[in-house]
């Protein structure tokens, strides 16, 4: 707190805008489709946003804390399509109850996340490399699962799609639900800072005496696990479960991410609200554009430019912190200037 | 004696093809400041990581309190009070100053940080530390010299009964520095027992009550401050004189200035280095660690920026200065790690010898394989280089004829000037003297060669002329006759004594 008040009477305006600049945008953005679409900002559009954007919330804030820690997981969309599928054939094949398989498709996703730390901390393989290898072979997996076909949801679990707590629907508690515990994990426990610490430094982590493949390895089965649960949800929202469920929700994943400020090297960034701006941002703007009945594509168009401005602003915020790197040098410097000059205190 | 803390006996660790500890005794009483020296190499590094369980000793024994233990991590130091303050400065960034004082130990309550505690211990800490900084400042907001403290306040949150201290004023400014020393004093005061490694000597004189003088893994000499003159922790730095004979070359005339450096600065890493070297001559780089001689060689070829500063070479009958990016075709650069950065190990012997001066070797963008064969049989042959045949895998090849790898890709272009890393590290004798031999013979053909090395008597076979550097400046040019007493007072700051 003390950090954003100096950074706002030191810098003045310009930093204001490179401090808040990307919720400036965001607001700019929500106050334009609000005077050109007369439904945009309403409640009931609000909580469609909410809804819309609840499963990728949880799939987004398990990933983050895997990019937290350094590494990269694209596994997540086939994870959650694997998961939602092996938690569908139990019920229907071997009679497990709907509702219990709900819990199945999270302990699936466990496990997935557990076979991708497998891969990166046991057999030490580039995370990203291991994860794509993951992400085709799962969805390999739960295709010959499905053979194909689309899975209807039971009755149980298809009303749970309609749910709501007043006029809430449940995944948007579950979803906030996620953000605040894993926030809470990340910022306020041993476990969250060491995976901070981890995605900072690898090396100088292993030194300082931190269980660096121990550690990475929880990472990767929160991710797998929330990738889980996500999937769960989002095969709830459509209704069953098809073979698109999951497909290029990795990649919307990082987008998300990379969108809410958390830096892909590792180390930096927030659950929350990093990751929920980041899922906002992106349902805003499609929601918006949808409204006002603008071409599809233009979507996509816009996405790139939206990640690439987040990225750039985030570069500038950085950059801006620089000048400490300055002092540090200034302060260097200062033993080569008077070291010459200094008596030797000791001489015989 | 009640008062030992530690006893290590007869501490043995050997390296592949080196013997890092030769039976090193070494014990530590309460509330006394080891000063631990010696060369680069000595094995101080060596000594210290045993104690503190980063390195399992091959053979020796290790008491604390009297009590025989075996030390297998360095959580298990810690937890028998020996906290051990790296040289590298071990924080993380974007994580604040408590929580990476805590980062070891954090304290919980029900598996959440207890915040409050954190932020008060850190503080009352650093106050002691007599640091003005936030517990709660990101450490990316803080100068390298606060880092340091950081790192400090971390270990001394376990009340360890010995702290190690490895070269903890490399990164200091001179005000860090005296704070620093006060704060030592203080702690020693209360009975903290501190081991301190430097390379400066008047740092180790003014603050340690002992000294142990390391050199080749054993413990070359020893006593109280009092009892011990500079010069003699010097003449224990050195050891018995060198008998090599240096490679004397027959043509001894010098020609014109060929390398013209003025008023080199880089903030914090150079401080105004000038120096000239002329045509046939061997200039030899000296400084102990962290002199800033590996960086004056990757300023002078262009690698690293610099603040200020010319760098000009003789072209014709002028001295031009050249921009970075022209320098790094007009010197022959040899770096310091050459698996790392000097050779493409997956490549063949003859992609390595030709790849600086592919263009010479291609026509339309495309590579004459005759070309390039001829040229890497010529320089194999030139050389010595032993290859069973030029697409050996550069990889496979022994470290003295990676070496002349390395060095045949230059000679091939034949650039004006050699700027050689340590040249010579890790190749066995013969090796070494062939490598001394081309430099020889490289200079007698009228180039000019700046020779950096960390093993002063093989500094001494080569070179014609010294600049000793510390912390970034050149402290003296010595001629010929420098002997290795000279070299190693300068180094290490106590020159004012002769």
């Amino acid at each position: 707190m003390k950090q954003k008040l100096s950074a706002l009477s030191g810098a003045g305006l310009l930093g204001i805008v490179q401090q808040y600049g990307f919720i400036i945008v965001l607001a700019l953005v929500i106050g334009y489709f609000s005077l050109v679409a007369p439904f945009f900002l309403s409640w009931g559009n609000a909580l469609a946003i909410l809804h819309a954007i609840a499963p990728i919330v949880v799939i987004a804030a398990g990933l983050a804390v895997v990019v937290f820690a350094g590494k990269i997981d694209i596994s997540v969309g086939s994870v959650a399509f694997l998961s939602a599928t092996v938690g569908m054939r139990l019920h229907y094949d071997l009679g497990v109850p709907a509702e219990s398989s709900l819990a199945i498709m999270i302990l699936v996703g466990l496990l997935l996340g557990g076979v991708n730390a497998i891969i990166i901390v046991g057999l030490k393989i580039n995370s990203l490399v291991a994860t794509l290898a993951m992400m085709i072979a799962f969805r390999g997996l739960a295709l010959t699962l499905t053979g194909s076909q689309s899975i209807t949801l039971p009755e149980q679990i298809r009303i749970l799609g309609n749910a709501k707590i007043g006029p809430i629907f449940i995944d948007i508690f579950v979803a906030l639900v996620v953000l605040l515990v894993l926030n809470a994990v990340i910022k306020q426990t041993p476990l969250g800072r060491h995976i901070m610490a981890i995605g900072n430094d690898e090396d100088t982590a292993a030194r300082v005496g931190i269980d660096v493949p121990g550690t990475t390895f929880i990472a990767f089965i929160i991710s797998g696990g929330l990738a889980g649960l996500g999937g769960a949800m989002a095969m709830v929202q459509v209704g069953s479960i098809t073979s698109f469920l999951g497909q290029g929700l990795e990649f919307t994943a990082v987008a998300v991410v990379v969108i809410g400020g958390v830096s892909l090297y590792g180390g930096m960034g927030s659950i929350w609200p990093g990751v929920l701006l980041g899922a906002l941002t992106l349902e805003v703007v499609r929601n918006g554009l949808n409204q006002v009945g603008a071409d599809p594509y233009l979507y996509q168009i816009i996405t790139g430019v939206v990640i690439f401005v987040a990225i750039y602003a985030f570069s500038l915020r950085r950059f801006r912190a620089k000048p400490s790197g300055v002092r540090v040098a200034e302060a260097n410097s200062a033993p080569e200037v008077s070291e010459a000059s200094k008596p030797n205190q000791k001489m015989v | 004696m009640n008062n030992l803390v530690v006893r290590m006996s007869g501490i043995s660790k050997v390296f592949p093809g080196t013997i890092a500890l030769d039976g090193v005794d070494l014990s530590l009483t309460k509330g006394e400041v080891l000063g631990l020296i010696g060369a680069n190499g000595a094995g101080k590094s060596t000594l210290v990581n045993v104690l503190a369980g980063i390195l399992k000793p091959d053979s020796g024994t290790i008491e604390i309190h009297g009590e025989q233990i075996e030390v297998r991590s360095p959580r298990e130091a810690q937890l028998k009070g020996i906290a051990f303050v790296q040289q590298e400065i071990a924080t993380f960034a974007t994580l604040t100053v408590a929580e990476n004082i805590f980062i070891q130990d954090f304290p919980t309550h029900r598996t959440l940080l207890k915040r409050g505690e954190m932020r008060t211990k850190s503080r009352e800490m650093l106050d002691r530390l007599g640091c003005y900084f936030g517990v709660d400042d990101d450490v990316e907001t803080l100068s390298t010299g606060d880092r340091q403290m950081v790192t400090i306040a971390r270990a001394l949150m376990s009340n360890p009964s010995v702290l190690i201290l490895d070269e903890p004023t490399s990164s200091l400014s001179v005000n860090e520095k005296n704070r620093l020393m006060t704060v030592v004093k203080q702690l020693r005061d209360q009975g903290v027992t501190f081991i301190f490694i430097s390379h400066y000597l008047s740092e180790v004189f003014s603050i340690c009550d002992r000294i142990v003088v390391m050199r080749n893994g054993v413990v070359a000499g020893s006593g109280t401050i009092a009892e011990v003159t500079m010069q003699q922790a010097v003449e224990w730095m050195i050891g018995a004189a060198n008998s090599q004979q240096p490679t004397r070359r027959s043509n001894m005339e010098l020609g014109d200035v060929a390398l013209d450096v003025r008023n080199l600065n880089r903030l914090g890493v150079l401080d105004d280095v000038s120096f000239q070297a002329r045509r046939g001559e061997v200039v030899g780089v000296w400084g102990l660690m962290g002199s800033g001689r590996t960086e004056l060689a990757r300023a002078l070829v262009g690698l690293d920026p610099v603040d200020s500063g010319t760098v000009a070479i003789l072209e014709g009958s002028e001295l031009l200065p050249k921009r970075s990016s022209r320098r790094r075709n007009l010197f022959g650069y040899v770096p310091e790690d050459r698996r790392q950065e000097g050779l493409f190990l997956p490549l063949s012997v003859k992609q390595n010898i030709g790849i600086v001066g592919l263009k010479g070797l291609s026509r339309f963008g495309l590579v004459l394989r005759k070309k390039e064969n001829s040229l890497a049989e010529q320089f194999i042959k030139r050389l010595g280089i032993r290859v069973s045949n030029m697409d050996q895998q550069v990889r496979t090849l022994s470290g003295g004829n990676q070496q002349k790898v390395v060095l045949a890709r230059w000679v091939a272009v034949g650039p004006p000037v050699y700027v050689l890393d340590e040249p010579m590290r890790g190749l066995d004798i013969g090796a070494k003297a062939q490598i001394r031999e081309l430099i020889s013979e490289l200079a007698s053909a009228g180039m000019t060669i700046v020779v950096i090395d960390s093993e002063l008597s093989e500094l001494k076979l080569v070179a014609d002329r010294y600049i000793v550097m510390r912390r970034g400046r050149v402290v003296a040019e010595l001629g010929h006759d420098a002997d290795e007493h000279n070299l190693m007072s300068v180094a290490a700051g106590a020159e004012n004594l002769t």
